[in-house]
């Protein structure tokens, strides 16, 4: 159980994401996926964007452009909002215990990311409409559950937002009429939204 | 002497004042921090909060950085190597005393 000299020294790490730049650097991330998606989608067939070199060009071009804006944003918000109402900390990274949960986090992903995997090519053989999506947001909303739990929880308005991400990706998993292919760019598009 | 007693009486004084061991934690979690954070950290006034921070430069374990940014003048204050090992020192003996 942590001392409360502990607790004091947890605070610049919650002090770190109190504005939620954090959020919607993730959420930045999803739209930009969403938007390569759509491109996708409005193309014509014959066009040269959706074959060879032209449509590796605009792949990367639009996930440069995507860090360029995870990276710019957050940092331009913290400096002209965050920083000047609530002062400026740089917390420290580094040290064992930041390895082991980058390891963590590493070995976790790539375990999440095989099951997805085993559960797609399930799908795909066995024609089970959505399972693996509503899987991937499933995991997506327990990691941000655990996020929260682990880091915010001291911003009890997390909670909250988790809880409209829950029942928004549940009612489209429920009500939009579409197939595994179909559904996940609107649970993309409300998670990049939200 | 009971052997608490003698870790409690051997606690380093100039962090274990109750201000100065809350900017001491928070600076220790920090890279570092300016002087905005720390006073909505603490809650103290500004007076104190320097008198505090003048101490803990004096014993060598804090660092004062007076700059700008942009055109705002910013102090920002890192713990010094010194000031993590005292600090580190002094947690140990706050375990050993209680």
């Amino acid at each position: 159980m942590k001392d409360e000299l502990q607790n004091y020294m947890d605070r610049p790490k919650r002090y770190d994401n109190i504005d939620g730049t954090g959020e919607m650097a993730f959420g930045l991330m999803a739209l930009g996926y969403t938007f390569l998606n759509y491109l996708q989608a409005v193309l014509p067939e014959d066009s040269m964007w959706r074959h060879g070199f032209a449509s590796m060009l605009l792949f990367f071009t639009v996930i440069l452009l995507m860090f360029g804006l995870i990276l710019w944003v957050p940092k331009a918000i913290k400096k002209r909002i965050t920083w000047p109402r609530t002062g400026y900390v740089a917390r420290r990274v580094g040290g064992k215990s930041w390895w082991t949960a980058m390891v963590g986090a590493a070995a976790f992903s790539a375990v999440i990311a095989a099951g997805v995997g085993c559960l797609m090519r399930f799908d795909r053989r066995h024609d089970w409409i959505s399972l693996s999506w509503m899987g991937a947001a499933a995991i997506y909303a327990a990691g941000y559950a655990f996020w929260i739990y682990r880091m915010e929880r001291h911003h009890p308005w997390k909670w909250l937002v988790l809880l409209f991400m829950a029942l928004g990706l549940l009612a489209i998993a429920l009500i939009a009429p579409a197939d595994f292919v179909g559904l996940w760019r609107p649970m993309l598009l409300f998670i990049g939204l939200t | 002497m009971n052997e608490q007693l003698r870790a409690i009486s051997e606690l380093n004084r100039v962090i274990h004042e109750p201000g100065r061991l809350m900017i001491v934690a928070l600076l220790g979690a920090a890279k570092e921090c300016d002087f905005l954070y720390l006073q909505h950290e603490t809650e103290m006034n500004k007076g104190n909060l320097s008198s505090h921070l003048a101490r803990l430069e004096e014993a060598g374990y804090v660092e004062i950085e007076k700059t700008y940014r942009g055109k705002v003048p910013q102090t920002l204050l890192r713990l010094t190597r010194a000031g993590r090992a005292a600090f580190g020192e002094y947690r140990k003996g706050l375990k050993a005393a209680f």
